[in-house]
């Protein structure tokens, strides 16, 4: 097998691979370190990669699969991490100048999970400065590029995780979602994301931004890997205190069992057209996702779009109000230090009052009601994961993300699991995503959809040309 | 609606919480500053008195040891 064919490999591939003997860890850990090396400088999806951990790691997991020591599916499984993840004795910088040098002395719960796994870390990821903003333009670190076309953003905050998975750097990523972080990038690179339901995986040893809206959960490149990684990560943790003490189903169970007589809500009216309102070629791909999974048997409901349109306000409030709560004696201090994007956005948070945050924190309870009210007729909610396809770096203009609806806010606000896969591509060849978001904690039902929807196209098999 | 912030205030308001921040940087600011306010006080218009924060207090933790 060719070193690129290798790099690509589904995690599920993988895995049956390595207990096939076909290929060993260090076989997988080797061929993506090369990889890297060849083609990151002009990705730039690293900050940190960590070669001599991953081939140490790859020749203990190999030992352990010979001696029949069998850690699950991620045995042996290179991986990378979003550079907010915590991780004992390996420069976490959120790609700042603040923490640039910072060490942690413990590992977040996810991490350690996926420690116990088996799997191989290969380093850590760029990424938006602090997970907010736009791509860190005046970072220490260079802005993430995307591969289907390095003249553009890869969308973020988790630009790196998107990047390296399209690029075949990594089988599998973790990322943040505070307002669209996993899955905008999942969709600017043709990768798959999931925002599982706020509390269902922990938050502890990840870096806040939010500490009311963040999430955190895999990217990967189909389906199935997310929902291994899902598994993973998944469940309660005591020292996280929005865990929640829910049972974790089997994410692979049922997955294909299809979708007939799904009823999926599209919020379309109120909300499409804000303000700029969507892309044209994107709702075009958006509408002829839908037709396909019209033919897998589901019915497509329009809902009003109003609680959706609306959840941007209350989502970006109490962001920023709590961003710089967390972050304002660095900012009284060091304001510098910062970019100037994330900056600008977090200092935003100290002209607002207490009785902002509140109210926003009450638009909040009143959306909440109002959005979850529609699962009285639908079961799944459908929409773009993006309303336009990454721009290009040259003409990026920060404010139009306001100009714009925000699809994937609304989820944050409710904490509702939702899920970006891909769903085709511009006539620019950039890639565009199908979101799927369901009632809390069922990630398995977003995960079928998206699952059903992945089966019947061949979009997540697309490859950027990068050699 | 109060009305929009002006840069004096913005100026006096940073120097209040602590934030060292040079004239330039202020005039940066401004229009994000002014944006999150609108954005915050239009929030108000969507519910009535009974709405509750979406927050939640408890006055334990649950100890699993």
């Amino acid at each position: 097998m060719q070193n690129n064919q290798l790099c690509y490999l589904t995690i599920i591939e993988a895995a049956a691979a390595l207990r096939k003997n076909d290929v060993s860890p260090v076989d997988l850990t080797e061929a993506t370190l090369k990889r890297i090396q060849a083609i990151d400088s002009n990705l730039h999806a690293f900050i940190t990669v960590t070669a001599d951990l991953a081939l140490q790691q790859a020749r203990q997991a190999e030992q352990e699969l010979s001696a029949g020591k069998d850690r699950g599916p991620l045995h042996g499984i290179p991986i990378a991490l979003k550079d907010l993840y915590m991780t004992k004795g390996i420069r976490t910088t959120c790609h700042s100048a603040v923490l640039e040098n910072w060490v942690p002395d413990y590992d977040a719960t996810t991490v350690t999970k996926l420690k116990e796994a088996g799997a191989i870390l290969l380093g850590k990821l760029g990424m938006h400065e602090f997970a907010f903003g736009g791509p860190s333009v005046d970072a220490p670190f260079p802005a993430v590029r995307n591969p289907w076309n390095t003249e553009h953003v890869t969308g973020g905050s988790s630009s790196g995780c998107g990047a390296a998975l399209a690029a075949g750097l990594c089988f599998g990523a973790l990322g943040s979602d505070t307002g669209g972080s996993i899955r905008t990038p999942s969709a600017h690179c043709g990768v798959v994301g999931i925002k599982p339901t706020y509390g269902r995986v922990s938050r502890y040893g990840i870096i806040p931004l939010s500490w009311s809206l963040d999430h955190a959960g895999p990217m990967a490149r189909c389906i199935e890997d997310c929902a291994l990684l899902l598994q993973a990560i998944a469940g309660f943790d005591a020292k996280d205190p929005a865990s929640a003490m829910v049972a974790v189903p089997d994410f692979l169970c049922g997955l294909k069992d299809g979708i007939a007589n799904l009823r999926i809500g599209v919020p379309r009216a109120a909300w499409f057209d804000e303000n700029l309102g969507v892309d044209e070629e994107t709702e075009t791909v958006f509408n002829q996702a839908l037709e396909v999974l019209k033919s897998l048997g589901a019915t497509i409901i329009d809902i009003d779009g109003r609680p959706f349109s609306l959840a941007r306000k209350a989502n970006q409030t109490i962001l920023v109000c709590e961003a710089y709560a967390y972050h304002e004696k660095t900012l009284q201090e060091t304001p510098m230090k910062f970019g100037s994007s994330v900056r600008r956005r977090m200092l935003e948070g100290a002209f607002l009052s207490a009785a902002d945050y509140l109210t926003a924190q009450r638009a909040r309870s009143m959306l909440n009601e109002r959005i979850r009210a529609n699962f009285s007729q639908v079961d799944i909610f459908a929409a773009p994961s993006a309303p336009r396809p990454p721009e290009a770096f040259s003409t990026m203009d920060p404010n139009e993300q306001n100009l714009r609806p925000s699809f994937t806010n609304p989820f944050n606000l409710t904490g509702l699991p939702a899920i970006s896969v891909p769903c085709g591509f511009t006539q620019g060849n950039l890639p565009v995503g199908l979101q799927i978001a369901a009632k809390p904690f069922e990630e398995s039902t977003v995960l079928r959809v998206a699952h059903s929807y992945e089966q019947a196209t061949n979009w997540h098999d697309q490859r950027p040309v990068l050699e | 609606m109060a009305k929009e912030i002006t840069i004096e205030e913005l100026r006096t308001m940073a120097r209040r919480a602590g934030l060292p921040l040079p004239d330039d940087e202020l005039l940066r600011l401004l229009p994000g500053v002014k944006r999150a306010q609108s954005q915050a006080a239009s929030l108000r218009e969507l519910f009535t008195n009974a709405a509750e924060p979406a927050t939640i207090f408890t006055t334990f933790k649950i100890d699993l040891k």
